[in-house]
């Protein structure tokens, strides 16, 4: 049945693709049309309005019809990449590097955190706010660290917004992000199916199919996303130009954001930015699937637990204790 | 003649949405526990060509890991007046210049207050060079962990399989994770008490 389904939807995908050509132009000549002073064109929806230059505007035109990422071939997202990249040097001045790395075959991203090890300086926080290219305006931020009561596992019973001389005695730190669930409450909630899980384990968004319904966030039980009020605001020597299209490109204003263990870093082989900043070794990243990876040595010799596991989303993310 | 175009392409594009639910039906059969179980065949790190060689110097540990072995970084080259031997010779001399040619600027602050540690225990007597080892073994700075591992033994098999200490850089390719000393001050082991590098604004409830 579903094989029916997949070729019925084969069909309808290579129909897309056949009538893409003759509206793709179309919609080109119209948006020359349009910059040569039809401003009448630019209706609210269609992200013109503010465009300087018409090349920004034909770029940001044909951005606006281009297909949900996991209908693209590899071809059609090289495209959108380029335009991606053509638009961050006119709004930006910037020469980024975007990617559109696909997953690696027997590789599932997972994470631990030693809540032994926490000490609460949040060099992992700084790390990732500027790796992912997040809102400096609103101080937006995916990991938040807890300062917690001994005894208490629950971080909403700890403190998250300490800004005092740390580690404090007796008490202990706890990072919360989001724990790319197997069986994410959010990719169900999303009527746009603009975020889904990748194969190698990490929940991502399409931040061009996000429609900023924030049913997401309503529906992870872990707090794991963020939704942006405004168009990123970030000074111009802090943008980091090594970006994934599913990852820390910026955002459009008015969508939903979250970790994505640094798509843009692991899938090159690199630890996440907050791994990597991290002083005290208290986070561990790598390979589930690898027998041989420090997680599965964690796994396997340490009292390890999940949060909210009684929920049943699955998440790939331990708490650890030495 | 601009509707039609837009009503035509509007169906393969509700198709395609359908095309998403089912590609999303048959994902999560499988919890993460029974793929992690089902994984024993360790993965080859070479496939991500990205993760290069580290440009920083590093040693082959004298430790097993998994069956294989791991790298750590070298330390001799960060120790700024190593060699030791060229000051400490057999030759008698008068310290002159205090506090400099005498490491009077190292405060010792490891092991309890009441039988805190001193030079010797961890510095080899006669062979300035190196460090001291399991009975009065000599050894190298750069496997500083044969030392340390001597009263931390937990650390270190914590250590050597991943659960202290971290990765340099790279979760794939081969293994090379930061020494002992990389992250602690082996005269002052425990991290100093400092201010967060930022901090958080309250939940929006």
């Amino acid at each position: 049945m579903v094989s029916r389904k997949d070729k019925e939807g084969q069909v309808k995908k290579k129909n897309l693709l056949d009538s893409q050509t003759s509206r793709r132009s179309f919609l080109k000549g119209a948006s020359i049309a349009a910059a040569a002073g039809s401003a009448a064109l630019v209706t609210g929806c269609v992200p013109g309005a503010e465009a300087g230059s018409s090349e920004e505007f034909s770029l940001k035109w044909e951005e606006y019809f281009k297909k949900h990422y996991r209908l693209m071939t590899q071809e059609e997202k090289d495209e959108t990449i380029a335009r991606l990249v053509k638009l961050a040097k006119l709004q930006y001045d910037l020469d980024i590097q975007m990617s559109s790395r696909p997953p690696q075959e027997q590789v599932l991203y997972g994470y631990a955190f030693n809540i032994t090890r926490c000490e609460g300086f949040m060099d992992c926080v700084k790390a990732c706010v500027k790796e992912n290219n997040q809102d400096r305006k609103s101080k937006t931020q995916y990991i938040r660290t807890f300062e917690m009561e001994p005894g208490q596992l629950d971080p909403s019973t700890g403190d998250g917004k300490y800004f005092h001389e740390v580690p404090v005695d007796n008490k202990f730190y706890m990072g919360v992000q989001c724990f790319q669930c197997e069986n994410a409450p959010c990719i169900k909630a999303c009527p746009t199916k603009a975020t889904w899980r990748e194969p190698d384990g990490i929940v991502v968004v399409d931040y061009d199919w996000c429609i900023g319904c924030r049913y997401c966030m309503a529906a992870c039980p872990y707090w794991g996303r963020r939704f942006n009020w405004g168009k990123p605001e970030i000074p111009q020597e802090e943008i980091n130009t090594k970006q994934h299209y599913l990852g820390n490109r910026i955002r459009p204003k008015g969508k939903v954001e979250k970790c994505t263990f640094c798509v843009q870093r692991t899938r090159e082989g690199k630890l996440p930015a907050c791994a990597e900043a991290c002083p005290t070794g208290a986070r561990v990243f790598g390979n589930l699937l690898d027998p041989d990876s420090e997680i599965r040595y964690v796994l396997k010799h340490k009292k390890v637990f999940r949060m909210k596991e009684e929920l049943g989303t699955d998440p790939k993310f331990w708490y650890f204790i030495d | 003649m601009k509707k039609i175009i837009f009503g035509s392409s509007l169906l393969p594009f509700v198709s395609g949405i359908l095309l998403l639910l089912c590609l999303d039906a048959g994902a999560s059969d499988e919890s993460v526990l029974d793929r992690i179980n089902k994984a024993n065949e360790p993965f080859d790190g070479s496939k991500i060509e990205s993760a290069y060689a580290l440009p920083m110097k590093t040693v082959r540990a004298k430790e097993p890991y998994q069956g294989g072995t791991f790298r750590l970084l070298a330390r001799k080259d960060s120790i700024a007046r190593f060699r030791c031997s060229v000051c400490h010779t057999d030759k008698k001399t008068q310290a002159r210049d205090g506090s400099l040619s005498t490491h009077g600027d190292i405060k010792l602050n490891h092991g309890r207050e009441e039988d805190g540690l001193s030079c010797a225990d961890c510095h080899h007597e006669k062979e300035k060079d190196f460090l001291v080892g399991k009975k009065g073994a000599k050894v190298d700075f750069d496997h500083s962990y044969q030392l340390c591992g001597k009263c931390h033994f937990r650390q270190k098999s914590d250590w050597v399989g991943g659960a202290h200490g971290k990765r340099v850089k790279y979760w794939a390719g081969e293994r090379v994770i930061n020494n002992c000393a990389t992250c602690h001050n082996p005269h002052s082991p425990r991290f100093a008490k400092r201010m967060p590098a930022t901090f958080s604004l309250p939940l929006d409830k």
